[in-house]
């Protein structure tokens, strides 16, 4: 019978802790991109070869995207490992989540299986950790750009009444934008896997491919929104409160 | 809440898990292909920025280039002119020294030649003179032997004559 869990289920522990198969699957991405970083690295030239000249076009692209919105490609640069890591991570999650495979083979037996492989951002751990990392990340940066006190600033102002109920509501706005953004990318993937999961047990074949490509591109859509919004963020909190 | 996170499946112990992978991956790729692949891509940018200014430089030598020949053979044909007015001025100035030198010894071999001729009359005048006294003395001798009164008339006519010639 088909089950939907909306927490991602523990397939083993190591002492008291519990490894999920989303935690499984993340770890599984991790060592997929490592590996393609590390062949990428080998074959780096200064004439670049074919896998070389897609990884550029993929990097000018990104790059040619942040420009848009930071207006400064030194930034772009500077902000750009993260941003990039966030999409890449968040869409090798998303599209290796769609692997036949992936969902079908079990660990235990009887109603105590759970699935050995779950895309990572069906998971509120993965989408919230990265949700934190960003914005935990864009107040670092405009802190380092236009210093501590600026930045603490946009949140404690003490200067009238207008602006520390402004202070509360850009507090407020933090915890909103590491909501939307975790809770964006959850609903959408896990969205995404229970109506896969209910089309492939309604109609096994042929039905699913649609939507299967569908969530390939979902998948894609929300991993470049997920990076753009943190782009977005980075470029609001550079601007400053004043601008 | 304590209720709404254990429902979400949101635990910290995972929470954690999940960004140490995160950091994992974000140092993996930054250490081995954002920072390489970006320098490459810079130095690259560079090389063909590079390329293209000095394409531009020695565009623009060249075009100085050309303009400097221009200049230059416009010099060259400006002195060559000048060279060939002086060669030609120069010129007229030697032919007309040359021709005032010709003229003065031509003057002067026609005066040598003029004194030649008059010396070479004179000294066949004098020739001639001499040798018709001579003529003159052994026809008289001859006339002597002869009829000394024919002398005798000569010698009378030739007075008569020297006469009319003194006076």
């Amino acid at each position: 019978m088909l089950s939907i869990s909306l927490r991602a289920e523990p397939i083993f522990s190591i002492g008291s802790f519990p490894v999920t198969n989303a935690l499984f699957m993340s770890f599984l991405v991790l060592c997929v991109l490592i590996v393609i970083g590390f062949i990428l690295r080998r074959r780096l030239t200064t004439i670049p070869g074919p896998g070389q000249n897609v990884a550029e076009m993929v990097v000018e692209g990104s790059l040619g995207i942040m420009d848009s919105v930071l207006n400064d490609r030194r930034r772009s640069e500077q902000y750009f490992p993260l941003v990039f890591t966030v999409f890449i991570f968040i869409l090798f999650s998303n599209w290796l989540g769609l692997l036949p495979g992936v969902g079908s083979f079990v660990v235990g037996s009887g109603a105590s299986s759970v699935p050995l492989l779950r895309s990572p951002a069906s998971d509120l751990n993965f989408t919230l950790a990265l949700a934190l990392i960003a914005i935990t990340f864009v107040n670092i940066a405009s802190a380092a750009a236009l210093g501590v006190r600026h930045r603490l600033s946009t949140f404690f102002n003490f200067h009238g009444p207008i602006e520390f109920f402004v202070g509360i509501l850009e507090i407020v706005s933090e915890f909103a934008k590491i909501i939307s953004l975790s809770f964006r990318l959850f609903g959408n993937v896990f969205a995404g896997e229970v109506l896969l999961a209910i089309m492939a047990f309604l109609v096994p074949y042929v039905i699913p491919l649609p939507f299967i490509f569908l969530e390939i591109f979902v998948g894609f859509i929300q991993a470049l929104i997920f990076a753009m919004l943190t782009t977005v963020f980075v470029g609001m909190a550079l601007a400053g409160h004043g601008e | 809440m304590q209720q709404l996170l254990s429902q979400l499946g949101i635990d910290w112990r995972l929470l954690i898990a999940q960004a140490v992978n995160f950091f994992v991956l974000l140092v993996v790729l930054l250490l081995y292909v954002y920072q390489p692949l970006l320098k490459l891509m810079r130095e690259r940018g560079q090389r063909i920025e590079d390329g293209v200014m000095k394409a531009d430089e020695a565009d623009r030598r060249l075009l100085e280039i050309e303009e400097i020949g221009k200049e230059k053979i416009k010099a060259a044909e400006h002195e060559a002119l000048g060279v060939i007015k002086k060669a030609e001025a120069d010129g007229k100035t030697l032919e007309a020294r040359l021709l005032a030198e010709a003229r003065q010894k031509e003057e002067a071999a026609l005066k040598n030649t003029e004194a030649l001729l008059r010396a070479r009359e004179e000294e066949s005048r004098r020739a001639l003179e001499k040798e018709a006294a001579s003529f003159v003395r052994r026809a008289i001798a001859k006339t002597v032997d002869l009829a000394p009164e024919t002398i005798d008339n000569a010698l009378i006519a030739k007075a008569v004559e020297e006469a009319k010639q003194t006076a």
